[in-house]
């Protein structure tokens, strides 16, 4: 597949989230806010991927982010709005603080160290009880942003998922992405051609985490409340990168097809087989990766790259 | 001989520290070691895979679950006490590692070592959720009576039967060092863990080290789920912490250091235990395991950095 | 693409619905991989195909459509959602982890049906989140809520003390796990048996094998130095016979032995350790001798899924369907204003051993259950100790001391 085509998929893929509120029910609706969380915690993960760098520490960001946002309401008296992007700017705060010295980290062991600084963040909450509701969690009393109402909820989340994309896009476009892909490919050529590796690392690394803490808001926004146990799921971490990697890593729109295909799978699967979904799923994410090494993105540029073979070999007869 | 030095001066230190714990909370050394047992033999397979294999398998907990719900129902039917059931479970895990090795993983090993994580955990999320639907989410335990052994050491009482895990877990250790440095087959193991290419360059069949190296960890990780089910309930989610635990483990000790893994556990263990001993502290006992971790990653790449 | 394509189409087709006639459509959501859940929803089943065999209701067959949350806030939110608008569900049922059902709670509000609610303990959060009538009318919490549960027990304890004179509590201590349910059943005792200090209480939280945990020395540990007449723990039914051998193991008998986990591991009873520990709950096989409609909901329960009935969630379930179609009879209709005033005059006596009414808890207006019950392990089964009035034995005491 080439640029223009992901291009194409990408902006009909958004074109689809724009009109979906005009002609769908309030379960689709549902149905793509989870998936479009999801999906925008997929992209940003795979913008660091970029750089080689595997983080495990997705949870730990959503967790940090929900619960900035929820205090910050809940404690502070934040109007909604300004409370999510608090908790971007929370998030990207942290991120700073620490990139500057697990960024020096590469392989299993920055995995590992993200991992534990989300654990680390969770525990913290989890034992301040006076302040963050400990483990059974906190509410905003008020209820839900915009009354619960679908509508709204849903462009909220969309809003989320906008500044991932845009801030891909922006990776795909400029320096970014010159900088990871040689970071990626080889560090010691990286440095000797004058790439500042740990300047664009932490840059990414930063941005990253706070659309991620972000997420995490609006994730407390639309259902009023954050528990230990709900926003440090390890879903969080586990579920964005098999979107990622099933969709096929390091683009845009990889993340989005594999958002899509894992967001929808899961529930049509739960609607056929409601005693025991969960093993199919499973399932298919073995066989996907079996016959699907590179995801879906992978097989169409298999299918392009065979095409224009194809073209050239009649060129040549 | 700085290195030596430094090295004495860190093995007095952590002598210095256990005896003065001994003297003063000795449950804390005593639990924190049954602990450490229990993690290391847990870890230590996961540490070889990781080590030769280089795939980090998510599916690690879920393995030793099987073999723990394996072990069970065989035991049920055969009224059989599920010590005797180690050496057969580790025989079937391995059989039953290699076969999942040959089906899936090996597929997936010349792809990124991504592929291997989202494929290990999609095992997981198989493994897990089949025996959810076969079992239900009800939890089973073999009564065992010598499960509640214990001693007496002046006022002191204490549960003995969890020493049995530091028993495996120096088994396992010394085990695997002694297959990897003395044996044939384990010294070509060691080569491909260090250097695939160079190994197959040199006429070793790396894949078929890979499987041997897979089905011999399934084999530890059998026996380690037969052992378990003597002192835990099993339930489907049973493995899944211990997957986390172990990489953190691993990881701790270095990817490909396997008696590393024994002393990162015991460190743990003693140090969980001891917040765990004190009411202020007792909350933040899981934190220690994770600040630890940082810890000691973050002091050896700045060690590495600055030799 | 193409794949992908095609589930979104068919997921837009479902939004269309179908509403089938001469049926009352019940929404049932749980978390199906989970034994509570899934015995609730089988449970609730039953008594579906119950009531449609004696006519049903207002002369329409009861539908139940099952939906699972996963025990997630998202997922659950988007069940409701589909219940709601695709199977276009009268009235809801369910719940049962804390966390799922306060993703639920937004949706629930936006469409004002009633919901007959069988688990959610979490006062601090759930209850909370529904806020306080009216607004919250249209929920019937079922299941006591944590402060319930721990002022029961403190009743309870008081009522033993007195009957049974040879039974004496001064100090209490509290295992619990270190999760949302150990935290808030230690937030109840603490203030019920702390109050007017009448006990002494202490406790130490402990990361339940459920979680990864499993290592119980710490904390017994502590409970051994506090020497308690009533040794108290709140946790999952993985720790049920851990905790008991460790203790063993420890030397750590204390008078009273006590487990509060919502099941126990399959074979508890026929484990040596478990004479004579007693327990909280709100059902047991014992109940089948004294109350005709426990026996009748065990047996056909038994005789239909060919297994027991693990938990009190399949009763809860099984009950919340009686009483909304009683409710239902009583309104003539599932509008809700009016379903919520016939509830109001719900008196149903329960399989659980008790007429269950709705009476105003804390913050909302309709609190079913209040109490839960004590119970003790005697030669392999649940014995009923408290209330008297449903009680299939007298308490054995004192736990025996270890050999």
């Amino acid at each position: 597949m080439n640029r223009s085509t992901s291009r194409i998929i990408t902006m009909a893929a958004i074109a689809i989230m724009m009109v979906l509120p005009a002609f769908a029910g309030d379960y689709p609706l549902q149905v793509a806010r989870n998936v479009m969380m999801y999906m925008a915690l997929a992209i940003t993960w795979d913008m660091l991927l970029r750089s080689g760098q595997i983080s495990f520490g997705l949870a730990g960001l959503v967790g940090l982010g929900s619960y900035a946002t929820i205090l910050a309401v809940v404690r502070g008296g934040m109007p909604d709005w300004l409370s999510i992007l608090f908790a971007g700017l929370f998030s990207g705060l942290v991120a700073f603080g620490i990139g500057f010295f697990i960024l020096r980290l590469r392989h299993t062991y920055f995995s590992i160290v993200t991992l534990a600084l989300g654990e680390i963040f969770r525990i913290i909450i989890h034992n301040l009880h006076d302040f963050t509701g400990g483990p059974e969690g906190i509410v905003i009393q008020q209820g839900v942003m915009f009354g619960g109402k679908s509508g709204p909820l849903y462009w909220l989340t969309l809003a989320g998922l906008g500044v991932a994309l845009a801030a891909s896009y922006w990776f795909e476009k400029s320096k970014f992405h010159f900088a990871l892909t040689a970071i990626r490919n080889n560090e010691v050529s990286a440095k000797t051609s004058g790439v500042n590796i740990f300047r664009w690392l932490l840059a990414t690394f930063v941005i990253t985490s706070a659309i991620q803490g972000m997420i995490g808001g609006i994730f407390v926004q639309s259902y009023g409340f954050a528990s230990p146990d709900s926003v440090f799921s390890a879903d969080f971490t586990l579920l964005p990168m098999a979107m990622a990697l099933l969709g096929g890593i390091h683009s845009t729109v990889g993340p989005i097809l594999g958002g899509i295909l894992l967001g929808l799978v899961s529930e049509w699967l739960k609607l056929q087989i409601p005693y025991g979904h969960l093993v199919v799923y499973g399932l298919m994410i073995i066989v996907v990766i079996l016959f699907m090494p590179s995801g879906l993105l992978g097989i169409a540029r298999k299918a392009g790259s065979r095409k224009s073979t194809d073209e050239n070999q009649r060129r040549a007869v | 001989m700085a290195v030596k030095r430094q090295k004495a001066i860190t093995w007095a230190l952590g002598l210095a520290a256990s005896v003065a714990i001994l003297l003063w909370k000795p449950t804390v050394l005593i639990y924190g070691l049954q602990t450490a047992g229990l993690y290391a033999a847990i870890a230590i397979p996961m540490g070889l895979v990781l080590g030769i294999v280089h795939i980090v398998n998510l599916a690690h907990g879920e393995f030793m679950m099987l073999a723990s719900y394996a072990t069970y129902f065989a035991c049920k039917a055969l009224g059989m006490d599920p010590l005797f059931a180690i050496i057969p479970t580790a025989l079937v895990t391995a059989a039953f590692g290699w076969i999942i090795f040959q089906i899936t993983i090996r597929r997936a090993l010349k792809a990124p070592e991504l592929n291997q994580l989202i494929l290990t955990f999609g095992l997981a999320i198989a493994f897990t959720q089949v025996i959810n639907l076969m079992f239900t989410s009800q939890t089973y335990k073999m009564p065992l009576d010598y499960v509640s052994a214990s001693m007496d050491i002046g006022d002191l009482t204490f549960g003995t039967w969890s020493f049995v895990f530091i028993a495996m877990a120096m088994l396992f250790s010394f085990g695997l060092q002694f297959f990897l440095t003395k044996t044939t087959t384990g010294k070509a193991a060691l080569a491909v863990g260090q250097n695939p290419r160079g190994a197959a360059i040199v006429g070793i069949d790396v894949y078929k080290i890979y499987g041997l190296v897979f089905a011999l960890a399934l084999a530890l990780v059998g026996a380690m789920g037969a052992l378990f089910l003597t002192k835990s309930a099993i339930f489907p989610q049973v493995g899944s912490p211990f997957t986390m635990k172990s990489f953190c483990l691993v990881a701790m000790a270095g990817v490909g250091n396997i008696p590393g893994i024994l002393s990162a556990s015991i460190l743990l263990g003693v140090a969980e235990n001891f917040l765990r001993a004190f009411r202020g502290t007792r909350g933040w006992a899981d934190i220690v395991f994770f600040v630890l971790i940082i810890v000691v990653i973050m002091s050896r790449s700045l060690k590495g950095r600055k030799s | 693409m193409k794949k992908t394509s095609m589930v979104l189409a068919a997921l837009l087709l479902l939004v269309g619905g179908v509403f089938a006639q001469g049926t009352i459509k019940i929404g049932g959501i749980w978390m199906l991989a989970d034994i509570t859940g899934n015995q609730g929803s089988k449970a609730a089943q039953l008594a579906v195909e119950e009531i449609n065999a004696a006519g049903g209701v207002l002369g329409k067959k009861l539908e139940l459509v099952v939906a699972d949350d996963e025990g997630k806030a998202d997922k659950a939110a988007a069940q409701v959602e589909k219940l709601a608008t695709v199977d276009k569900v009268e009235v809801f049922l369910g719940g049962m982890a804390s966390g799922a059902e306060l993703g639920k709670i937004p949706a629930f509000k936006k469409y004002n049906r009633v919901v007959m609610s069988t688990g959610a303990a979490g006062s601090a959060t759930v209850e909370k989140a529904l806020g306080p009538s009216p607004e919250s009318d249209f929920y019937f919490h079922l299941h006591p809520w944590d402060y319930n549960q721990g002022a029961s027990y403190a009743e309870g304890w008081d009522a033993i003390q007195k009957q049974y004179p040879n039974i004496q509590i001064k100090k209490i201590f509290l295992a619990y796990e270190e999760g949302a349910f150990g935290k808030s059943s230690w937030d109840a005792t603490k203030i019920l048996f702390g109050s007017q200090s009448r006990y002494t209480v202490d406790g130490a939280p402990f990361k339940s094998a459920a979680f990864g945990g499993g290592d119980y020395t710490a904390v017994l540990e502590a409970a051994k130095d506090f020497k308690p007449d009533l040794f108290l723990w709140a946790g999952y039914d993985a720790d049920a016979l851990p905790l008991l051998e460790q203790s063993k193991a420890m030397k750590f008998s204390p008078g009273i032995y006590l487990g509060a986990p919502p099941g126990w591991p399959i074979g508890f009873g026929s484990s040596k350790l478990s004479k004579n520990v007693m327990l909280y709950g709100m059902w047991s096989t014992a109940l089948n001798d004294t109350n005709a409609q426990s026996k009748k909901f065990y047996n056909a329960y038994v005789k239909k899924f060919r297994e027991e009935p693990a938990t009190y969630f399949a009763l809860l379930a099984y009950d919340a369907v009686y009483i909304l179609a009683d409710g239902i009879k009583r309104a003539g209709t599932t509008e809700t204003a009016a379903l919520v005033k016939a509830l109001e005059q719900t008196k149903y006596a329960s399989a659980l051993g008790e007429t269950i009414t709705f009476k105003p808890s804390n913050i909302i207006k309709h609190q079913g259950i209040t109490r839960q019950k004590i119970l003790q392990w005697q030669d392999g089964f649940q014995e009923i100790i408290w209330p008297f009035e449903a009680a299939t034995a007298d308490p054995v005491y004192p736990f025996p001391l270890w050999k």
